[in-house]
Formats: C-alpha cells, structure tokens, sequence
C-alpha cells in the first residue's frame, strides 16, 4: 500500500520506519527537511508538501503535536485536503481535543476525505517495538483501508467507535497513567517517609490488587531515579489539559483527575517539564520536606 | 450634553444597570443590542439606539462593551458591521466583560495598530453592585486611557484599581473568582457539614460572621443557602465559564491550583445537574446531591 507519513518526531519516525519495514512504499514530509534524512535512508521519498503527499497515497498519516498542527497539515493551503487521490483515508495519530478530531472529520468529509482519529499509547519504546496500542474513532471502511498501517505499527488496534472515539479512549487512558503515576509515586513517597524501603514495598503491592503495569514499570525508573524520558511531563500536561477541557464542556465531575492536572501544571512551572512524568516523585518529595 | 459621546453594547442584567447610569450622568449615549427590546427602557430614558455596532462606533469617542464570552467580544468588535468599522482614531474602547487576559491582549493589539485605544475593565460585584453602582473595577491598560475614563468610571463604581497593562484587569478578574467562588464552594461544605450535624445553617452563619471566617461571601451566599434561596444572583454558568479562563491560564503558565481545580470541578457537577441558571449557592444542592445518592 502507498502510504503517506506527516511528522517524524520522538515517535513519528520509528512509526513510519516500521511501515518501510513492513514493505509499504511510504512517501514522508516534514517542517524540518533534514528529519526526513533517516526515512530517506531506509528507502522512504520525500514529498514537498502535504498536498504533494496526499496526491501519491492512499493512506495519509500525520503524527503532529496538536490540534492547530494537524489542521494546518490536513486543511491548510498546501495540506491534504488540497490535492488528495480520490478514496484517500486520512489519519491522525497525534493526541488532540476529541471534539477538534470530530470538527477536522467534519471538514475533511465535506470534502470527500474519510479520516481516522487514531492516537496511541505505548511512549517511544513502543513506537520503536511496534507494540503500540491504537484507539481508533471513524468509519469501518476506512479503519479496513488503514488496518495493514496499523498493523505495522502496533499490537493492540481497537475500533472503538465513531469519529472522536479514539480521542475519547486516549483521553480515558491519560485519566488512568496520570492518575496512576501519582499513585504510585505517593505510595513509595508515603513508604520512604516512614523509613521503609519502597522498593521492599513495590515488590509486596505487586502480589496484590495494587499491581499494575505503572507500578511495575514507573515505579522500578522512580526507585532507579531514572527520570530520562519516557514520556514527557509537559505532554501528559497537554494531555491532562485535553481531559479537563473535555469534562468542562459537558460537565463532568473528575474530582481525582483534575488534582493530577494540578500536580502537571506544578510540575512544568517547576522546571520538570522535560522530564519524564515520574519526576512528579520529585514535587511530591519537596512538598513533603525533602529534596531532590 | 457634556463630555464625550458614549456608546454602551451589551444590555443584560449589568449592562443595562450601568448604561443607565451614564446617561443619569448627562452624557449622550448611544445604544445597540441583537434584541432591540432590550434597549427599550434606555431609549425611552433619552439614548439613541443603533442599527449596527458600526453606526454606533461612528457616533461615540467611548464605547463600553459588556457582553458574556470572549468570542462575543470578537464579534461585536470585528464580526461583520462592527465597532472596529467604526471606531475613528482617537476613540477608546473599554471592555469590561470577563474575557481571557491573552484575548484582551490580542484586541488591545489590534485596536491600537487602527489607532483605537482599549482598556480592559471587568467587574466584580453583580448585578446589585450595578445597580448601586457599587461595583469593583480592575482595569488594564494606558494610564492616559485610564484618566480619559474615569468620570465615567466614578459612576459605575466605588472602587477603581489601575491593575497594570493590558490583560491585567483581566488577570484580577481571574484572582477574583479564584477567592470568591473558592469561598462559596467553602461556606457550602460548612453549611452542608452543619446541616447532617443537626445545626440550624441560619444560626452557623451568624455565628461565623463574627468570627475570622466572616466575609462578604458568606454573608450573601451563605444567607441564600441558609434561605435556601436559590434563584440567580449570579448565573452559575458565568462562573463556570470563568473558571474555564482561569485554569487554562494556570495550565499555560504551569501555576498548580489543586484547590481551584476541584472548585472547577463542582461546578462541572453543578451544570450536570441543569444548574447552570441558578445561583452560584447552588453549589451546596450538589454537595446534598451526594447523599441522595448513598441512600
């Protein structure tokens, strides 16, 4: 299948490597010219706009940081909305405001484009591994077009419903992984204050109820104060900011998630924000007295 | 008539109260509402009434705004026929809704490359505060444009702050509903807590006005959920909206505010609950909301 790549950042470009690996003709475009250089290599070409892009696939996918970002690469002058091949599918895999997916599908119908809303979750590791779980929102016949991409790119690839679902699922799972990483960090916290090796606590909770992946993983990288990221704290801010923008429009109560987007918002305004989202250990370490 | 030619956009339960007051003052006042029922009593009070913002620009050196959302204000400033068409060089637009301090920022820009100057100039106080003329005024912009103003800010006001440049009216606004909704959300949970606890609210109340918890706020919400009176007041919609602008702020200037995040987040409840024209009080029927459930 052709497809088409917009956006080769942290986790866009091992997403379009592993559908150069997966024997798709992928044709990539980026801001920045020379992040094209490593797909470039691996056999990819280059288009020199969106609309060139869309122009040669059938599958158009973007990987972008927000909303404005992707609206600009689908419907702006030059983006795939300009020049498409008729049937084109379009996808993004970015994590925007479900309600600006449904505005951008809205749009992009009305000009005979199917589009996919299809952020993922898995961090870099999984976009490297190709292990990525992907909630996708759309239509049946253009989630069959896109699901040989998928496939290359991901493990776990759920339809969950119509335009903006996938967005919705994604912010469902930043409401679980923010709250989770807090969680946890609070738990050792709460241990090594009371003079308790965390690390003999994380090892009983992991036989127990409490056991989850974040406290499996995340809490391993706070013992080891391993704060590389990972994931960003400034994007789970973005992202947390997405779920509490959601919840005002329709009024939702998110009392615990909404503590979470406060503890992001310190994080950033702290100077944490590039690290990864367990420094919030770090916070929780300060406001109890103690230091980094 | 004396001094400059107003023009006020924006007759709800404020505006109407502070147009009036303008034109109590001897001023000529020009007038324009989507509804023209609502300019009715002040046309009948000596104001001519405008087809358009942009006639009423052209006819005014001062144009107030005072209108719900941001994106209201972008309307009626650069939608099609409005003020911006019509304001001359020289004039001064003063905003006094509740916008985002960025948006006041970017019309103020706006406004000043056509030659138009812009203060920012919400409110606190309610439509009571309006009517008395009572109301609190935090403004942002030029101290020229401020003392151009104020005359006319004597008549709506009692206290009038100079907060900074543009947007810092705003951001004052913003600290306003940070404390006062804060507050309401407070005196709730206390009458809540002094209800199931078999204490008559009426009477904590009294009893804490005269103690360090006394404030403003819990002597008039606190009285109407003592009353259990709770027609608007204050919409509790346009508190909510408010809150929209101000944790946006807190999340782009990574400021943590854990306690207005929850405060945020009863009055996400609140609107669940169709409680978005009922007085901001109503807050305390959510916390009861609660129990109902347990039972």
């Amino acid at each position: 299948m052709k497809i088409g790549f917009i956006g080769l950042g942290i986790m866009g470009r091992p997403m379009a490597l592993n559908l150069v690996k997966g024997g798709h003709a992928v044709t990539v475009w980026t801001r920045r010219a020379e992040s094209m250089r490593p797909l470039l290599d691996a056999g990819a070409s280059a288009a020199a706009s969106p609309a060139a892009l869309a122009r040669v696939v059938d599958v158009a996918i973007s990987m972008v940081a927000d909303a404005p970002d992707v609206e600009q690469v689908m419907l702006g002058e030059q983006g795939v909305v300009a020049a498409h091949k008729p049937g084109l599918v379009a996808v993004d895999m970015s994590t925007i405001l479900p309600a600006a997916a449904r505005d951008i599908a809205a749009r992009l119908h009305a000009q005979g484009v199917d589009f996919l809303d299809a952020p993922v979750s898995g961090g870099e590791i999984g976009a490297i591994a190709a292990t990525l779980s992907i909630m996708v929102g759309g239509s049946e016949a253009a989630f069959a077009k896109a699901r040989p991409a998928f496939d290359c790119m991901g493990q776990n690839i759920v339809h969950v419903g119509d335009r903006g679902a996938g967005q919705v699922a994604k912010a469902a799972n930043q409401i679980v992984t923010g709250v989770g990483v807090l969680t946890v960090a609070e738990a050792l916290n709460f241990a090594a204050k009371n003079g308790v090796d965390p690390a003999k606590v994380r090892e009983a909770l992991l036989g127990g109820f409490a056991y989850s992946k974040i406290l499996e993983n995340h809490g391993q990288r706070m013992l080891d104060r391993n704060f590389k990221p990972g994931f960003k704290s400034w994007m789970h801010q973005k992202d947390m900011n997405i779920v509490m923008q959601s919840a005002h429009e329709l009024g939702l109560c998110l009392p615990v998630s909404a503590v979470t987007a406060q503890m992001f918002n310190a994080m950033v305004g702290t100077g944490l924000g590039e690290e990864d989202s367990i420094a919030v250990l770090k916070l929780l370490e300060r406001l109890s007295g103690g230091e980094d | 008539m004396v001094g400059p030619r107003l023009g006020f956009i924006g007759l709800g339960a404020m505006g109407r109260p502070m147009a009036g007051h303008l034109l109590a003052g001897g001023y000529s006042l020009a007038v324009w509402a989507r509804r023209q029922a609502t300019a009715q009593p002040l046309v009948e009070a000596g104001a001519t009434l405008c087809a358009t913002p942009a006639e009423l620009a052209r006819r005014s050196d001062i144009v107030f705004t005072m209108v719900t959302t941001g994106a209201d204000v972008e309307q009626v400033l650069f939608g099609p026929e409005g003020l911006g068409e019509g304001l001359a060089p020289g004039a001064l637009l003063i905003d006094m809704s509740t916008i985002a301090p960025g948006h006041a920022r970017r019309l103020a820009t706006r406004l000043t490359a056509q030659g138009v100057d812009m203060l920012d100039a919400p409110v606190s106080g309610g439509a009571a505060g309006a009517g008395a003329a009572t109301l609190a005024i935090m403004v942002g912009g030029q101290s020229t444009a401020l003392e151009r103003a104020r005359p006319l800010f004597n008549r709506l006001g009692k206290t009038l702050v100079h907060v900074g440049d543009h947007g810092a009216g705003q951001v004052a606004k913003a600290c306003n509903q940070v404390v006062m909704v804060g507050f309401i959300a407070a005196v709730a949970e206390a009458l809540h807590l002094a209800q199931a606890a078999g204490a008559d609210p009426a009477r904590v109340c009294q009893a804490l006005a005269g103690g360090s918890a006394g404030s403003r706020v819990l002597e008039v919400f606190g009285g109407r959920m003592a009353a259990r009176d709770f027609t608007a007041g204050v919409e509790a919609r346009l508190h909510h909206k408010d809150y929209a602008i101000l944790m946006g702020e807190a999340q782009r200037l990574g400021v943590p505010l854990p306690v207005s995040g929850q405060v945020w987040q009863q009055l996400n409840a609140l609107m669940a609950k169709g409680g978005g024209s009922d007085d901001t009080s109503s807050l305390l029927r959510v916390l009861e909301g609660h129990d109902r459930g347990a039972r």
